[in-house]
């Protein structure tokens, strides 16, 4: 069979798509982006330089040596997520299946993905380099170390994209990215127990970065060559999962939405796995073994969250009441990982119905194993910094305890938010209107952790930990989930009905 | 107790200006079965909402067992109904929500028998899938078999035949029939008059609900 020639019907794609628009519209949109994007960056340069090159650097060998596979690992596992390669869900449903040219037609997307993992990569190196090397450095010095890693950045998305083609290996090589990205935060967090002085020398001279570079390009052209031949061997299955991937990803930032996407990641993963029937324990309520039975199949998720105790370490040199709020939100997320099951009842009441519960009973159930695993957190987390001596004395892991409650609530609450309401009036600023929808709702959920304030006020302070301020966080924490349920279910009512 | 399992009187509902059920009335026995049936867009589904307190009517008056149907869980324990599609929990197997149904109902999981529900409505080699994975005919007989595992008074169905292969009408017909047997009582709307007549049901036209 003959391949229809694409590049005419993507011509005529896109001039009967502009003959819908109105005239200019594609001007305005690029008009307002730059100016969205001066406005922007004029605001945030300040914070910007500090991510990307302060004024001393300031990371140790190891410090800047853990950034690498930390920022290259979240690249490399992002373009795994997305795809890489994807189209456009129209594309997918219409073209795909025409007797066109497959590689033509998935070209410009690994094209674009191509220039989008490059600039990601050289923006990471420029900041390893920001963070770690002497500012004696040369401009072309910083040039190559820059174009090192924006091919460094391609070469990850050709290995994401040969994964993406097929084979087991690559979920195991994601697993061994994952690895030394926990690696990475190890030695970050070690590098900030320690006083560890920051690097100086040891850089590598431009005539030797110079062939290194260069090898790299070359081996990363021969590489890209061989993706475009292979392109059209590509499996349909996963470029149409991709592309409903990219769909799901434009539905969720149009409609201002993130629940869309991490729905769908969540419903992929169970998708993926095989499961076993367990029996639900008779011993416990039994909402609470159905959310403990849920959170031991994600036992990775466990093991990161231990992990991620470690991370309010990194804040060491930070004000105190930063680490207070990292614990706070921490807790949040922590809790948050056991909330699945009440963001599914709070969508759709009609497994509860079935089930016959009263929302009372079903939420003050639904609450314990966040309450436990945001408690537990708590209690790593604090009783490391205090163990590592970032805290005055006290019984700083028994406060983390009782920050359980705190995030239950703040987890559970969250969990009931629903969708973003668009329909809320928009606010009229100097820079454009601002819609508040997704704002109150980034803020349900958050607002709760107002409980944990005797926490993070002891934190903030710096005083050594009385058993006092244990004993009323405890209080607090309590009767803020007492009330908290009283005033958001009843007794004779199944709905859940987040009242807001 | 010798109130009827249903009963709707003078009951009005329109969408916009769009009449939908006018005057209406039902009566459904305690202990009996009946089946409403009538071409798309009639009202079945609309009525069934209405007896299940899911839509509020505009006019009328409707009591299960002689109270208000409501949103307590005193209601929902004795009523089950298919009027809305669930959402299935994340990561439970089909298996798993037929138990924690029937520990949410103080069952003995075992005693309940879910296998032999399972096997009943073909999902024994399904078990351990999880719901979304199923076809749409398999997730309507999970929806049934989980509503009738657990103890119930009233089953409101609306289309239960839907997406179902012949013997699977023929078994969830019989399953019905148990179900008035043992004492309950069933109104369900239906498309299928073999379905409706194998199931005991007394047959109604949603015409003659009109008066």
């Amino acid at each position: 069979m003959t391949a229809v020639p694409l590049a005419p019907v993507r011509r005529w794609i896109s001039r009967r798509q502009s003959a819908h628009r109105e005239r200019g519209a594609t001007a305005g949109n690029i008009y307002f982006t730059v100016l969205f994007l001066a406005v922007v960056g004029g605001m945030v340069h300040k914070q910007l330089a500090v991510v990307f090159w302060p004024t001393h650097p300031n990371a140790s060998a190891l410090a800047a040596a853990s950034l690498v596979p930390i920022l290259f690992g979240l690249l490399y596992l992002a373009l795994r997520r997305f795809g890489p390669l994807a189209l456009s869900r129209p594309a997918a449903s219409w073209l795909l299946p025409a007797p066109v040219s497959r590689r033509r037609l998935l070209l410009p997307s690994l094209r674009l993905t191509a220039i989008v993992a490059a600039i990601v990569g050289a923006l990471a190196g420029l900041a390893v380099l920001g963070h770690g090397a002497p500012r004696t450095l040369g401009g072309e010095q910083i040039a190559l170390f820059g174009t090192g890693a924006a091919l460094i950045g391609v070469a990850l998305l050709l290995v994401a994209l040969a994964a993406q083609a097929g084979g087991r290996w690559g979920d195991r090589l994601d697993a061994v990215v994952s690895l030394l990205l926990a690696a990475g935060l190890v030695g970050l967090v070690t590098d900030a127990t320690g006083d560890h002085a920051p690097a100086a020398d040891g850089w590598p001279p431009a005539r030797t970065l110079v062939p290194l570079v260069g090898a790299l390009a070359l081996v990363v052209a021969l590489l890209f060559t061989l993706a475009v031949r292979g392109l059209a061997r590509t499996p349909n299955q996963r470029i149409l999962e991709a592309a409903k991937t990219a769909g799901t990803l434009f539905d969720s930032a149009f409609g201002m939405e993130p629940t869309f996407l991490t729905d769908m990641i969540e419903r992929r993963y169970w998708a993926h796995r095989k499961l076993r029937s367990m029996h639900l324990s008779a011993r416990l309520p039994v909402l609470v073994g159905q959310d403990l039975l849920l959170v031991l199949r994600r036992r990775s998720r466990l093991l990161w969250l231990v992990l991620a105790a470690a991370l309010p370490v990194l804040l060491a040199d930070a004000p105190h009441w930063l680490i207070g709020l990292a614990i706070l939100v921490g807790a949040m997320l922590a809790g948050s990982t056991a909330a699945g099951n009440v963001k599914t009842d709070a969508g759709n009441p009609v497994l509860l119905r079935i089930l016959g519960l009263s929302s009372r009973t079903a939420v003050r159930q639904r609450m314990w194993v966040p309450g436990i695993l945001a408690g537990v957190w708590s209690a790593l987390a604090l009783g490391l910094l205090s163990a590592l001596g970032d805290l005055p004395s006290g019984p700083w892991w028994v406060l983390g305890l009782v920050l359980g409650p705190v995030g239950a609530v703040a987890s559970v609450r969250r969990a009931r938010v629903g969708f973003v309401r668009n329909e809320l009036l928009p606010l009229d600023t100097p820079m454009g209107t601002v819609s508040t929808g997704p704002l109150v709702n980034a803020a349900i959920g958050p607002d709760a952790l107002l409980l944990g304030l005797p926490a993070l006020i002891e934190i903030a302070q710096g005083h050594p930990l009385s058993w006092l301020t244990v004993l009323v966080q405890a209080v607090v924490g309590g009767l803020g989930a007492r009330a908290y349920l009283a005033g958001t279910t009843a007794a004779d009512r199944v709905e859940l009905h987040a009242l807001r | 107790m010798d109130h009827p399992a249903v009963e709707v009187r003078g009951l009005h509902v329109s969408y916009g200006s769009t009449p939908v059920l006018v005057d209406v009335s039902l009566r459904v026995e305690a202990g009996k079965g009946v089946c409403v049936t009538g071409e798309n867009g009639i009202g079945k589904s609309t009525l069934l909402r209405c007896v299940s307190s899911l839509q509020q009517p505009d006019d009328g008056e409707i009591l299960v067992f002689g109270g208000t149907p409501g949103a307590t869980p005193e209601f929902w324990r004795t009523v089950v109904t298919t009027v809305e599609p669930p959402t299935w929990y994340p990561g439970l197997t089909v298996r798993e929500h037929a138990e924690l149904v029937c520990r949410a109902h103080g069952q003995d999981p075992e005693e309940a028998g879910i296998d032999e529900a399972l096997e009943r409505f073909g999902l024994a080699g399904h078990a351990d899938a999880i719901p979304p994975s199923l076809s749409s005919g398999q997730k309507q007989r999970l929806t049934l078999a989980v509503g009738l595992i657990r103890p119930s008074s009233l089953l409101i169905l609306d289309e239960p035949e839907q997406r179902l292969d012949p013997d699977g009408r023929a078994e969830v017909a019989a399953l019905l029939v148990d179900y008035v047997r043992d004492g309950g009582s069933l109104l369900m709307a239906s498309h299928d008059d073999a379905f409706a007549a194998a199931s005991g049901a007394e047959v109604t036209t949603m015409e003659s609900l009109s008066s």
